[in-house]
């Protein structure tokens, strides 16, 4: 049998992970960067786990700390929020705005007991497909490990 | 006398009309709890008075008060902190206040009283003395430490005379650091702890009610659409709700403790905002009641701010 090519390998990789649990995902993207980033990655067939459920806004000064912690009441194991690199904002300043507001949301979350390997913050730009899905990856294989979110009412 | 100067002060500002109404304290239905009482004539200036069970942060009614003309409000420094915020996030004019602000001492948690000696329907006074309560009844003169008579939040509060300020009265002199009281550590099974805080509530808002940093016309809550919390009394919806809260607080509360006060089932609501508020001070040197910041916390940033991303590496 011939050697297998690196997206083989990808491929295999990913079918073994996808035999274990599957984590939820709600992975809140800009629509400029990690969205278009995102879509990059699908057009390119870049895999990546169906673990991830994306929501669109506009920037990721539009990601509402409440849209975190209602992911997290419904129930999923893992939220995540992308946007675009600093400075980089379509919008000039406001992932500026999403980095102090996000940067107090994982303290809430800390200080409500919610581990921190739950969410996950990060920017990616429209040319990062590649990093995107090794973003999901990486994301899922570390909720894989913790196993499922009990619930903020356990 | 403080309470004497309160009263002279409220009747100048009334009977100069400078202000149409002025804010204070009254005696309430037993002699150690206190009301808010609203006094728009200078005969009635009497009604204000002033000892350590004035405990209602006053300047939750200044939103509403406020807005069209001026009012006098007689502020400890924790709600002058509130009045700070107010100002600086626009729902309030400056010149639309006169503050009376008066040095504290703390304030007492007026259920710690039940469980002294004191016969609680026979005080006729309660006064700080040095580091100690003295407790005056018909018959009686009792002494209680400050470490079991305080409340919660002036355990740590060393902010004892008003930062800003159109009359300043009296001066405390003993300060919370001074008194070395311990504060108990948070339990370590946070989501467990507050899984079991919100289990009890039930959703009557009074913390909301009572938070002069809460003055959205319309809260998150109230909402239908979106609908971010469900009206069921259950644990997550309770979570979701002070979780949003805790928030909404950020860098805005100024831990005078009201909600916690105020709340039928005894959930710790302000521990959250607290926590967060002290990293904000850590991290971007924000607090809530600096009369200096001109800006709100999360309406600010700076281009060195740190970066949350690559927490996980």
């Amino acid at each position: 049998m011939s050697e297998q090519t690196t997206v083989e390998k990808e491929d295999t990789q990913l079918n073994e992970q996808t035999k274990e649990w599957q984590p939820s995902i709600l992975a809140i993207l800009c629509n400029w960067c990690s969205y278009a980033g995102a879509d990059l990655a699908g057009s390119a067939r870049m895999q990546y786990p169906e673990t991830v459920r994306i929501v669109r806004v506009p920037c990721s000064g539009r990601a509402d700390p409440m849209f975190v912690l209602k992911g997290f009441q419904k129930g999923f194991d893992g939220v995540m929020v992308l946007g675009c690199h600093p400075g980089d904002c379509h919008y000039a300043k406001g992932n500026y705005y999403a980095r102090r507001r996000i940067a107090m949301t994982q303290d809430l979350l800390k200080a409500l007991g919610i581990p921190a390997e739950r969410f996950h913050f990060e920017w990616v730009s429209a040319s990062e497909g590649n990093r995107f899905s090794a973003l999901i990856k990486e994301f899922t294989r570390q909720l894989q490990e913790l196993g499922p979110f009990e619930g903020v009412d356990r | 006398m403080i309470q004497d100067t309160i009263r002279q002060e409220a009747k100048k500002a009334l009977e100069s009309g400078e202000v149409r109404m002025v804010i204070g304290w009254g005696a309430g239905s037993v002699p150690f709890k206190t009301t808010p009482v609203f006094v728009d004539n200078p005969q009635d200036t009497d009604k204000l008075i002033w000892n350590p069970a004035c405990t209602n942060n006053l300047a939750v009614y200044l939103t509403k008060l406020a807005r069209d003309g001026k009012v006098g409000i007689v502020a400890k420094p924790c709600d002058v902190r509130s009045i700070v915020t107010l100002i600086r996030e626009k729902q309030v004019k400056r010149e639309n206040v006169f503050i009376i602000g008066v040095g504290c001492g703390g304030v007492v948690d007026a259920t710690s009283l039940q469980n002294g000696d004191v016969k609680l329907r026979e005080i006729t006074s309660l006064e700080w003395d040095g580091g100690d309560l003295l407790v005056t009844t018909e018959t009686t003169k009792t002494k209680l430490s400050a470490a079991a008579v305080l409340r919660e939040q002036c355990k740590e509060c060393d902010d004892r005379t008003p930062s800003v300020s159109d009359v300043s009265i009296g001066e405390a002199v003993v300060r919370a650091s001074d008194l070395k009281i311990e504060i108990p550590g948070l339990s370590e099974d946070r989501q467990k702890y507050w899984a079991e805080q919100f289990s009890r509530c039930i959703r009557c808002y009074a913390c909301r009610q009572v938070c002069p940093a809460c003055y959205c016309e319309t809260c998150f809550c109230d909402r239908i659409e979106p609908k971010w919390t469900a009206k069921k009394a259950t644990t997550d919806e309770a979570w979701m709700f002070h979780a949003t809260r805790a928030m909404h607080l950020v860098g805005r509360c100024i831990s005078c403790g009201e909600c916690e006060r105020v709340c039928p089932v005894g959930i710790p609501a302000v521990e959250l905002a607290r926590e967060l508020n002290a990293i904000a001070k850590e991290r971007y040197g924000f607090e809530a009641g600096d009369p200096q910041a001109d800006k709100p916390l999360l309406g600010n940033y700076q281009e060195n701010d740190v970066d949350p991303a690559h927490h996980s590496e």
